[in-house]
Order: structure tokens, then sequence, then C-alpha cells
């Protein structure tokens, strides 16, 4: 166990990240270049003329080179599939990196190592792919003490080696088989029949779980599969299941973002995630303390109180909050052109949820009251201890909050739509995604439906979430296992 | 920094009215740079006691003086006290140095001088190479030296702990007892500790407060108490083996046992209730026979039990002394060693 | 290469510390200067907040939240009882014509769209309601428990399957409503092309021109029970990890045949679980809004049917656009009827608890 080794492996390793981080860089940007050289349908009428889009074949240059439409898009498709495969690779190799100890290392990373190396030859990262082959060598050094020579030296003796210690077990095999005691026969028999149940029933469980899985899985490969189809295509009565990656048309992208406006109702929608959870979380934590830690009278009847709001439905509230915010009220929607403030509408409402102050507030209750005392004794005070002790243990639950707040604000549909009706073309630009993905009309000509544009909006809307999601995988799903069993 | 409790007294009242005296009339002054105990049974005021002094608990009459001050109304923080809880009260998501550092966050030190106290706290307690740790990552031993580090970080006038070692396993509590003496003496600070476990109070500090139902009993050198107990209550609480308590009547002078004069005893003619401890007996030709109700032998001492007045009484020799199973053994005992107590008021009455 | 770079650190560690020690110091002059404030204080025994320093300090703490909670949580409340009781309110003027305690509450009862269907209507809302309700909330919970059971017994690729489960989670719910809707097209949906694997010749419409009640009710309910999988998968499957390992032991040792571990063990410990859950999807279900836009538009039904798939919010909803005088007064109306209906289900399913439910 050379430590010296150990150390040179991960400063490879290191290394190899600057380089597979300009590899991710460079794809992304040739995909965004890429992606605005794209040609759209011409505006006629004031209206792009998508009936266009799919006759469309243009040819593109960059760079000196020209390509054709086709070949743009297996450019793009490649891009992407680049994209998608190294992100998550650099970050697992991250964290691997840091947290791996000298006793973790063993030939599969080794193995593990060169595999990265084909893939980041695949990917046209040969720098990173010299290194990481460099570095397999390092590391079967450290673990076996070989160096490259003796490594394939030592190839033939090794596979020797299984060959002989199968042939044993088998030769042991046989001769337990050999002993005729009839109690031993039939406790062997028993435990295959044991094993075979047990198998049989892990067999059952996979495949139900399979089955599950493609049933979740499958309206999602459709709608990415559907949103890169041309218009023939999507409305085919006789679908494809698979195109090839000529044949992927990111222009639908391009189409949804910029005449159909997605791009903006994404931002708007972004906008009153980013306030509306900050708002909470600040109105969250100060109420959830007020109601777990400071002392005051009638704050239990106070609390009973809001908690029987909580059973009340949201729609009851709707009606009353529209008159508020409209003509009558605060004057935010239903004003003339110009005056209306819908973002402010849209947000304030929902700066506030009982139901996360009372999450917080049992979070804030299980912390032992003997740190309050502690920290008075040292002069803290109760904003100080709130922000500097309270808040750092409960901060899973907070994010949590967090997550929940962003992903209802992602799912909003009738209070934005109630806000923006009233303000006809003006409200229109306020939209937020489930109103646009909705109300928006995908047809040519007030018929036919151009699904592949629809779905292609619908793909656009779901993939930052997913992003999101998978960045945060562990923290989400165990925060929302955790807000259930709160009770 | 001296610490004086003056007619100290707090009653608890509940939601249906009743009262509860906690701490009643608390009058004592204890001397700067001394290690004393708050002992007694649970329940017997001495926690609260200790909260008394830290702020926490407002009084319900009596005052508190830290030296010259009166610190009776004064806020906790401003009393200049360090308080070590039960269970450590460590902030689990902050590292053992930041932890400690909290404290004097709040006071007017300078960046560097701060660093430089932590340091110098953590070694003294002994866990200067875990600074960088949380403490989940910590035993319960190292929990609590953080605990007392971040309580003396402020250069307190009194540092208090709260049943330090009722968390800990047997043989850490030997081990962090003697280190709380330790650094105890190394800074020289006026200490305070509530226990329960007579045995551990007696062992590290340098006075003892015995405390039941909120009413001090006495307040001396553990030794001092040990030997002369002011009551039969103090009697009981100190010791392992258990003092043995009978009844018994001195007549003309004489103390009677099992009918039988025992000895002579300078208090008036009555019924009385006699204390003997179980290790001052010794098997001797001269002394007074009993009849052997059973013997158990443990190593080097042994056991003997047998009945004054009708009450089981242990005596604790030498195994050497005591070999066969003789029916009948001689023993005696120091007069000195014997304490008569008042029937009423468990004073005791022969002993000053 | 350290050469190069030891430098840089310190550099780099001299300008954090420099700024540690600003923030530092700025922390131990606001401190000197609240000590000096309170000693002012406590020297002249001022005590501004009286007997109940709590008040002060609690009130400070709670107004962003109340101030809002006030006038958009409890003032809506009060208002709504206010509105039910109005005959004709007109927003735009904020002219009534005059009160009727029950009025609007019978306009609501009496509409065919709402409680009993009519001829032409086909159906109501409460029915629609109801229907959804009743069918998908066992459904799914019976599908959630299965999964997550299946999910605790596996150790490899468990994490796998468990992020897939969770998918449906994150995503936006119109959106994925219109690739189901398009999964079930008439025309080449993907569904229709899957039955044609099992020998089905007709392609049936689902949620387009000249689909059936039924038809559409089942793409309704089985989008449904999708979305609302992957929530219930993951509370289960917490609890069930939750449950002490000792008991399975003790089970195993008795030989208990594997239906009644499940049955006699783990239900019932994670029944409080399965409880909330279950009050929760009832809520939840009854409120359905969102799933029925993504599937069918605004109109809540399919292009040309003469049947709708509104549910209750959906009624709700449609007098709030509305410009009729009134109509205001009857969503309010409706709305506290619902509230009636989920507070009756949620006392039933409380009152059926104490016995099943084991804390």
């Amino acid at each position: 166990m050379d430590k010296n080794l150990f150390e040179k492996s991960k400063k490879i390793e290191k290394i190899t990240f600057i380089f597979d981080f300009l590899a991710i860089v460079i794809y992304l940007f040739l995909f965004f270049s890429l992606f605005q050289l794209l040609e759209l349908p011409e505006i006629v009428d004031g209206r792009m003329a998508l009936e266009t889009l799919e006759f469309m074949t243009p040819i593109y240059e960059y760079l000196g080179s020209s390509f054709t439409h086709t070949q743009m898009n297996s450019i793009l498709s490649i891009l992407v599939i680049f994209s998608i495969v190294a992100v998550p690779m650099l970050v697992i190799n991250i964290k691997k990196n840091n947290t791996k100890t000298i006793y973790d290392i063993d030939s599969y990373v080794a193995a593990g190592k060169f595999v990265q190396a084909l893939i980041n030859l695949l990917s046209f990262n040969p720098i990173s792919a010299a290194l990481r082959i460099y570095n397999t060598f390092v590391v079967i050094k450290f673990v076996k003490g070989y160096n490259v020579k003796e490594f394939f030296k030592s190839i033939p003796s090794g596979i020797k080696g299984s060959i002989e210690a199968y042939k044993e077990k088998r030769r042991i095999l046989a001769e337990e088989k050999q002993v005729s005691d009839e109690y031993s026969q039939s406790l062997k028999k028993s435990i295959r029949t044991q094993t075979l149940f047990h198998t049989l029933r892990l067999l059952g469980t996979y495949l139900f779980l399979v089955v599950m899985a493609l049933i979740i899985v499958i309206p999602f490969y459709w709608m990415v599969l559907t949103s890169l189809k041309n218009f023939t295509g999507a409305t085919s009565a006789d679908p494809e299941f698979f195109i090839g990656i000529s044949r992927w048309n990111w222009v639908n992208y391009k189409v949804v973002l910029t005449e159909m406006n997605f791009g903006l109702y994404i931002k708007n929608t972004v906008i009153i995630a980013l306030f509306s959870t900050a708002g909470t979380i600040l109105t969250t934590i100060l109420a959830a303390y007020a109601f777990a830690r400071i002392e005051f009278k009638g704050r239990e009847v106070l609390f009973s109180i809001l908690i029987m709001t909580m059973m009340i439905p949201g729609e009851l509230y709707i009606i009353t909050n529209f008159l508020t915010v409209s003509r009558n009220g605060f004057g935010w929607v239903g004003m003339p052109e110009g005056q209306n403030q819908y973002f402010v509408a849209m947000i304030i409402p929902f700066v506030t949820s009982i139901s996360y102050i009372f999450f917080l507030r049992q979070n804030f209750k299980q912390i032992p009251e003997s740190l309050y005392k502690a920290a008075r004794v040292d002069g803290c005070s109760d904003f100080k201890y709130l922000m500097r002790v309270m808040v750092p243990i409960a901060s899973p639950t907070i994010f949590t909050i967090t997550i929940l707040n962003i992903f209802s604000s992602w799912n909003a549909y009738i209070w934005p739509r109630i806000i923006t009706g009233v303000g006809g073309e003006e409200g229109k630009s306020y939209w937020l995604i489930s109103n646009a993905l909705r109300d928006t009309s995908f047809t040519l000509d007030n018929t036919r439906v151009m699904y592949n544009l629809q779905i292609a909006a619908s793909t656009l809307v779901t993939v930052p979430l997913l992003i999101v999601f998978f960045a945060f995988r562990k923290y989400i799903m165990n925060g929302i296992g955790r807000s259930g069993t709160k009770g | 920094m001296e610490l004086r409790l003056e007619n100290l007294t707090k009653i608890f009242t509940n939601k249906n009215g009743q009262e509860t005296k906690a701490v009643d009339k608390l009058d004592i002054t204890i001397e700067s740079g001394t290690l004393v105990a708050l002992l007694g049974p649970s329940g017997c005021g001495k926690s609260t006691t200790l909260f008394m002094i830290s702020g926490l608990v407002k009084p319900t009459s009596g005052k508190i003086f830290f030296g010259e001050d009166d610190v009776t109304k004064l806020a906790p923080e401003k009393r200049g006290i360090g308080l070590v809880f039960q269970n450590y009260a460590l902030y689990p998501h902050m590292t053992v140095f930041k932890n400690i550092l909290f404290p004097l966050e709040n006071m007017d030190v300078p960046r560097d001088e701060a660093f430089e106290r932590v340091k110098e706290m953590a070694n003294l307690v002994g866990i200067g190479e875990l600074l960088d740790r949380k403490p989940s990552q910590l035993s319960g031993g190292q929990q609590q030296r953080v605990a007392i580090a971040r309580a003396l970080v402020k250069k307190p006038r009194v540092l208090l702990l709260d049943e330090p070692l009722s968390n800990l396993d047997a043989r850490l509590r030997l081990q962090m007892r003697e280190e709380i003496k330790r650094i105890q003496r190394e800074t020289g600070i006026t200490t305070i500790f509530v226990t329960h476990d007579q045995e551990e109070a007696m062992s590290i500090s340098d006075k003892m407060v015995v405390l039941d139902f909120g009413a001090e009993q006495q307040y001396t050198a553990p030794q001092e108490m040990y030997n002369n107990p002011a009551n039969l209550f103090v009697a009981k609480f100190l010791g392992n083996p258990p003092i043995n308590t009978f009844e018994a009547e001195v007549k003309s002078g004489n103390l009677l046992i099992n009918d039988k004069k025992f000895m002579s005893a300078k208090v008036p003619d009555g019924e009385y209730i006699i204390g003997m401890r179980p290790e001052n007996f010794r098997v001797d030709d001269q002394g007074f026979e009993i009849n052997v109700k059973e013997v158990f032998h443990v190593g080097r001492d042994t056991m003997i039990h047998f009945d004054f007045n009708e009450t089981n009484v242990r005596a604790l020799v030498d195994s050497e002394s005591m070999t066969n199973k003789a029916d009948k053994v001689k023993l005696i005992i120091k007069p000195s060693k014997v304490y008569i107590f008042e029937k009423e008021t468990g004073k005791v009455l022969n002993h000053e | 290469m350290n050469k190069v770079l030891n430098p840089i650190k310190a550099f780099f560690a001299l300008i954090f510390k420099a700024i540690k020690t600003f923030l530092w110091n700025i922390r131990r002059g606001l401190n000197k200067v609240k000590r000096k404030i309170t000693d002012f204080l406590d020297k002249h025994n001022i005590n501004p907040a009286g007997k109940f320093p709590g008040w002060i300090k609690a009130l400070l703490y709670l107004s962003p939240a109340l101030i809002v909670l006030a006038i958009f949580t409890f003032w809506p409340i009060i208002n709504s009882f206010a509105l039910v009781v109005y005959e004709n309110y007109n927003s735009t003027d904020n002219t009534i014509t005059g009160y009727t305690i029950f009025g609007n509450f019978i306009k609501v009862l009496t509409d065919a769209s709402f409680i009993v269907p009519s001829q032409n209507t086909g159906s109501s809302a409460i029915i629609n309601t109801l229907i959804i309700v009743f069918i998908s909330v066992p459904i799914s919970i019976f599908i959630a428990l299965a999964i997550a059971v299946a999910l605790n017994s596996i150790k490899p690729l468990k994490g796998f399957f468990q992020t897939i489960y969770f998918l449906p989670y994150v995503t936006n719910t119109i959106a994925i409503g219109l690739v189901f809707a398009y999964m079930f097209k008439t025309d080449g949906g993907l569904v229709n092309q899957f039955l044609k694997i099992f020998g089905v010749t007709k392609d049936y419409s689902w949620v387009q021109v000249g689909a059936t009640y039924n038809r559409a009710m089942f793409v309704l309910i089985f989008y449904s029970i999708w979305a609302s999988l992957a929530f219930k998968i993951m509370v289960f499957l917490t609890s069930i990890q939750g449950i002490d390992k000792q008991y399975y032991q003790a089970a195993a040792i008795d030989a208990t045949p594997r239906r009644r571990i499940f049955t006699k063990i783990t239900v019932p410990l994670i029944s409080p679980m399965i409880f909330y859950i279950t009050v929760t999807s009832v809520i939840g279900a009854f409120k359905i809004y969102n799933a029925i836009v993504a599937l069918f538009g605004v109109s809540g039904k399919p292009a040309g049917a003469d049947f709708t798939l509104e549910s209750i919010v959906m009624y709700i909803y449609k007098f709030i656009d509305g410009s009729n005088a009134g109509s205001l007064s009857v969503a309010a109306a409706a709305s506290l009827v619902l509230f009636a209906i989920i507070l009756l289900l949620t006392l039933v399913q409380m009152q059926v608890s104490k016995k099943r439910v084991h804390y």
C-alpha cells in the first residue's frame, strides 16, 4: 500500500476533472451556437408559417463547413447525448474522489477507470481518455504492485488461477454429494426448495417492479420522442417508436421558445417561484419560531385557529382574493393597461402557508430546549439563536419546504389564469407555464394540432424540474418521505 | 469570586394553584476558588438552586451575591457564569471549535484573541486535537469536556455544572471527576456542581451542601460531614454501605441495646435513634456479644448481619478477623463513632 | 507547481481573514451597543414590554405571516360567508340587489350540472368527483403500498427504482396531462397501437371527439392514479423502513407466512401513515382540477360530447370568471358545499380510524 501512489492517483484524477469540465463546456457552447443557427419559418401576415416547417431544408454554415438539415440534427443530438453522459459522470467522480479512502481502492476501481477512458474517447475527449488510462495503470500498480509490463504478463496466470479455483469448487461439491446421510440429504433438499421459492419470489418482485416502472417511464419516453418528431411523424396513424438521431428535430424547441414565447413564460414562472419561495421561507421561519419557542399568552389558541383554517378548501379563498387584488381592493389587476402589477398579485397571497408553519414548528420543537438555555447563558439573543442554531439544525426541513414550494409554483394554474385573464393582451405576457401550455393554440389553421410542438413545450417545461430533481435527489426524496411522517 | 446566597427561596405554583417549595431559605457563603457540591436526593431542589444562581430561574425571595454585586435581578448573560448542562447542550451542527467559540462571539473580544482562547481552553480540558470534529463524532467524555471548555472560555466568575457525570458510564465517571477537579484547580474558578451521587461529591469537592426538600441540612467539608453528620438525614445519605440506624432507649445515662447496657450516654433519658457505621465495628474479645444472623464474605471485607433492638444491623470487618461461622461474636465500636439522634428532629446530639 | 500555488493561496487566505475579522468586529460593535442600551434600561428600571415581554417579541416575529394570512386567508373566509348571502352581487360596481340566506345554495343544489344530472348533461360535478375519489384513491393506495413493500424487500437497484417511481412528482400536471392526452389519441395514439397488439381492430376515441363517458373517465382516473403514486410510495416506504426489524425477526422465528406478516405486522404498524395518506388523498382527490384541464381543456369534456367530466372545483371556477351578476355568490356557496362534504368524509374517516389505526 504505497500512499504516494494513492495520492498520485487522486491528483491525476483532479487534473482529469478539469479536462472533463472543459469538454462539457465545449459541448454546451457548440450546442448553443448551432442552436442559434437553426432556421425558423418565415413570418407571413404577422404569424409564423409553421406549415412550412416540415418542408424546410436549409443548409447551415459553421466554422467554414456546411451542413444539411439532417446533419445538423445529428450533431446537435450527439452533443446532447455527450452532455447528458458527461455531466453526471463528472459530478459522481468528483464526489467519489473526495470521499474515497486508501482502503477503497481495488482492481475494480482500475477497471472502472479504464471503462471511463473508453467513454471519454467516444466523447471526443482524448486528453481525459489518455489521463485516465495512465491513472488505470497507476492504480493497478498500487493494488497489485505491478507496473504495466508485469500486468500484461500476469493476465494469463490470473486466468489460469481462476480456472483452477473453479475446478476445485466443483470437486468439493461432488464430494459433498457422496454423503449418503439421510438427514443431510433431506435437509439439503428442503434448502434447495426454499432457495427455489425464494428465487421465484425475488423474480416475481422484480417483474412487478419492472412492469410498474415501465408504466411510469413510458409517458416520459413518449414525450421526449414526440417532441423531436416532425408534424407528419407526430400525427401519423402509425407512429414510430424510435427515430434516428438525424431526425431529431431540435428546431421544434426553438419554435416553442421563441415564436410561442415559452422562453418568456418560463422566465415568469421562475420569477414567481423564486420570490414566492423566498417570501415563504422568511415568514415561515419567523412564525414557526414564534409558535415554537416564544412564550406568549394565547399561543396555543392562536395556533389551533390556524390549524382549523387548514381544512378549508383553497377555492374559497380564491373568490375573495380575486376581489381583494382587483379594482375594489388593492388594485393590482383589472386596471387599465400599464397600471397592473401582475407579479405582485401572483406572489403576495401565497407567501405564507399554514401547513409549512406547522411542519417547521414541529421540527423546531424537537430541538432540545437546553440548547436555548445554553445560548442564553452565553448572551445570545433570540434572533441570533434562531438564525445561527435553529435554522441550521432544521435545514433539511427548510429545504423540503423550499422544494415543495417550488413544485407548487411550477404547477400553479388557476390563480395565474384568473389574474392574467382580466388583463387581456397585457395579461397574456404574464402567463405562467401551465397557462401557456393549456391556452396556447398549437394548431395549424385552427384545425390540426401540431402535437410535436405541443409536446415539445411540455418537455421544455418538465426538463428544468428534472434537472433540479436529479441534482438534489436524495434530499428531495428523504424530505418528502419525512414530511409525510409528520403525521 | 465569592458567592453568597441569602435566604434564597423558590416556590412553584402549578396550574391548579398548588404550591411546591423547591428551595427553602437557603443561606450559604461559598468561598472563592472552591469546588462545592450540591448534594441530595431527587427533587431536593439542588438543580433549582443551581439555575437560580445562573439566572435562568427567578427566586421567589432572597438574594444572590457575586462578590459584592447583587445579581438577583440580573439577566443570566450579564452575570458572568458558565453553565454545563446535564446533556451538554452542544450545538450539533457546529464543530467543536465553533461550539467553544460561540460565547465569545457575543462578547467584546478581538477575533485573534478569541481564537487563542478557544485553543487554550481546548488544550486545558484535553481535547486540543478534536477541534474539527462535530459533537456526534465524539464520545460522551469528550463531549463533556467540550461543554466545560465552552463554559470556561468566557472566563466566568462562577462555573456551574448540572449533574455532570450522570450521563457517563461507570469507569468514565471515575476518570472525569478527577478531570473536573484538575481543571478547577488549574483555573481557580469558584465551581458549584449538582449531583445525587454522594461518593462522587465526597471524592472531589472541597465542601458539600446537602439539601433535603429545599432546606440546607449541612454545609462543610466532605470528610467532616461524614464523620460528624449534623442530622440523621445527612448521616443516612453519606456512606456506602449505609449507616445502621435503630431505636434505643437511654436510661440513667446508659444506652441500652438488646436490653443490655452498651455504653454511657451524656444525654437525657428517653427514646433516641442510634446510628453506627458498619465499618466502625471491630471484632474484639472485650466487646459486646451479638448473635450472628448471616455472614457475607466479599474479598477483603466481611459483612456480619445481626440484630440490635430487633433491627437488622450490618458490621463490616476484616475477613481475617472473622474466619469461621461462629454463632456469637464480640464487637466493639468507639463511642465517638456512635451517633445519637433526636427522634423527632433527627438532629445529632452527641457531636458538635 | 506548488511554488506557484502557495503564494496565491496565502494571498487569498489573507484577504479571507481580513474580511472575516471585519465582520467579527462589526458584530462586536453591535453587541457593545446592545449591551449599553440594555444596561441603561436596567439601571433606570425601564421595561417597555411591562408584564408581557413575550407579546412584543411574538408580534414582531409573527407579523409578516399574520398580516398576509389576515388579508388573504381570514378575510376571505369571513367575506365568503358574506358573499353567500348576497343577491346578484355585481363585482364591477360593487352592488347587490338584496340578501338571501339560502338562495345561492338552492341555485347550486338545483343546478343540473352540479348534483343530479338531467337528460342533457349526462353527468354532474358531484357524481364525477365522487367516482374519481372512490375509485382512484383506494386503487392508488393499494398499488403504492404494494410497490413500497416490494421496494423494501429488495436490495440491489432499490435506489434506481425509487428514483423512477418518484419522477411523476417532479413534473407539471398540465404538461404531462397533455402527453397523456396525446398517448390516448384516437388516431395513432400509443394506447390504441398497444391495443392492436392484442387484436383490437377499432381505433377507440378516449379523449377526443367521439369519446364515451366511461372511456374518458378511465383516462382521467388512470392519470390521476399515475400522478399520485410517487408521493404515496415515498411516504409508505419511509414508514415501512421505520419499522423495527425485531418484529420481523420474531415473526420469522415463529415461521409466519409472508401474507400474515404483511397483514398482521406491517399494515398495523404503519396504519397511522395509511390513515394520514387516506385522509389527505381523499381531500386532494375531491379538489381535482388541473388534471381535468390538462386532458380535456377548460370545458371539462371531450369535444362535442354531451356529457361533462367537470369536477366540483371546476364547477366552482366556472363562476369566478363569470361576469354574470351573482355568480361569485354561487361560487362561494358551492365552495361551502364542498367544504361540508370534505368535513363530513374526514370525520367519518376519523371515526373508522379509531378502531383500525394503532398508534
